[in-house]
């Protein structure tokens, strides 16, 4: 065979792909995706998409160089390594000289699947079956409050529903640090938006859900809308047996390899950040370098190690913030441009080492120069 | 190959590091296209450019 098979639907998978094209990969290309969509961006779903402002057809990427098959609906159900064969779900089996696994993540949910009335948000499907159900709406429990969750409040809040969010944790602490969070959390109470915080977790209850309860049943929030913003799963189930190490996601040295010929990208790829604990990086920017690693990594034996890298952004509340750097942040920043009191404002984070991160909140600068803000931390080598 | 930069773009560069070639940010930090039309042998470049857009703000018109 002369072939590399790319399986995955998303952007790790769409870079990865059109990588090896770019970089002059002569040979098959074929991309495997579950979705029934040609490639988009999840991006604005918990923003535009469900505000109703963007088109489902916007959030599409640009298609993909017709000299890449690209297989729609089609799942992969398992990988041989050591024959270098994929099974497909039409029952095809595809053999490969190159892989990139860049099958991402789901939504997780909090109830069993038989249960109905816990919205999620990942997929454009997701985002239609919420659209649809917020028209009549008037409250709102949004479980989590970590990026998505908050967007999905914001947007909930904006469409003038009652909004409730539950977390185990302060929302956007653990992954912000406090002093960001709380700029965030002062600005989503001005606006309305009420927060609980729930140490030991939450209890779905209903059947559709209706309330959210915790604290052992003293606590309880309605909502005619029930999401759950409570994080992801990797898509690894079909790697059982594979012979490749997984931990939360499938296990990729600092080149995206996951074994001889066989690379992972984005939301699905875990990477050693200290003795025996494994983290996946779940954002765009790191799901586009990983995506041209894997590319490169499979078409050079002698690439060197990539750097991840730490540029992030949300929206939400009236604010629109930029964060270039390692999360969280710690202590306090120092203002560079701009003011506090109005909310638009550019900001530095330095400790023992130097600049750490910087961070523009509704500040329009070229992103270039938040990154060097932000040392050389966050910027590729 | 044509491109086009849309009121969709945010700024967050991801064109200009993937495609420097064909991709810069004006003042405000916004993209901008550096040719009116793509020369034929960035045309490849120029897609992976606009594809890695998170916010789908670059249009290709070929």
């Amino acid at each position: 065979v002369n072939r590399i098979v790319v399986v995955g639907g998303s952007i790790a998978a769409a870079t990865a792909a059109a990588t090896l094209r770019a970089d002059g990969y002569k040979g098959d290309v074929v991309m495997v995706s579950e979705e029934l969509v040609p490639p988009y961006s999840r991006v604005s779903l918990s923003k535009g998409v469900l505000a109703g402002t963007h088109s489902l057809d916007s959030t599409l990427l640009p298609a993909l160089p017709n000299d890449i098959e690209l297989r729609l609906g089609v799942k992969a159900v398992y990988l041989d390594s050591q024959t270098a064969r994929v099974g497909l779900s039409s029952g095809e089996i595809l053999g490969f000289d190159g892989l990139v696994i860049a099958t991402g993540a789901r939504a997780r949910r909090l109830t069993e699947p038989a249960r109905t009335g816990e919205y999620v948000l990942r997929t454009q499907d997701d985002a239609m079956l919420l659209a649809n159900r917020l028209s009549g709406s008037r409250s709102a429990v949004v479980v989590g409050g970590g990026f998505l969750g908050m967007e999905v409040a914001s947007t909930l809040l904006n469409h003038g529903l009652e909004v409730t969010v539950v977390d185990r944790d302060p929302p956007l602490e653990r992954l912000l640090g406090r002093w960001l969070a709380d700029l965030i959390v002062a600005k989503a109470k001005t606006l309305g938006t009420r927060f609980a915080v729930a140490p030991a977790g939450v209890e779905l209850v209903g059947d559709p859900v209706d309330r959210v309860r915790w604290n052992g049943g003293d606590s309880v929030v309605c909502g005619d809308l029930i999401v759950s913003a409570a994080g992801d799963l990797a898509n690894i189930e079909w790697l059982q047996g594979s012979g490749l190490a997984l931990a939360d996601g499938v296990v990729v040295d600092d080149r995206g390899l996951a074994a001889s010929g066989i690379a992972a990208a984005g939301d699905v790829a875990a990477r050693e950040i200290g003795h025996g604990v494994f983290r996946r990086i779940p954002h765009w920017t790191n799901a586009v370098r990983q995506g041209q690693a894997a590319a490169r990594a499979l078409l050079d034996p002698s690439v060197g190690p990539f750097q991840p890298e730490h540029y992030f952004w949300t929206e939400q509340f009236g604010l629109e913030i930029k964060i270039a750097g390692k999360l969280p942040l710690r202590g306090d920043p120092r203002v560079v441009d701009g003011s506090l009191e109005e909310c638009s404002v550019l900001l530095q984070w330095s400790d023992t080492r130097g600049d750490v991160a910087a961070v523009s909140v509704n500040q329009r600068i070229p992103v270039a120069r938040l990154k060097s803000l932000a040392g050389s931390i966050s910027s590729p080598a | 190959m044509k491109l086009e930069v849309s009121n969709l773009c945010e700024g967050h560069a991801l064109c200009v590091q993937t495609a420097p070639e064909v991709f810069e940010l004006d003042e405000d930090g916004y993209a901008r296209i550096k040719f009116d039309r793509v020369p034929a042998d960035l045309e490849r470049v120029a897609e992976l450019g606009a594809r890695v857009c998170p916010v789908a703000a670059i249009v290709v018109e070929q």
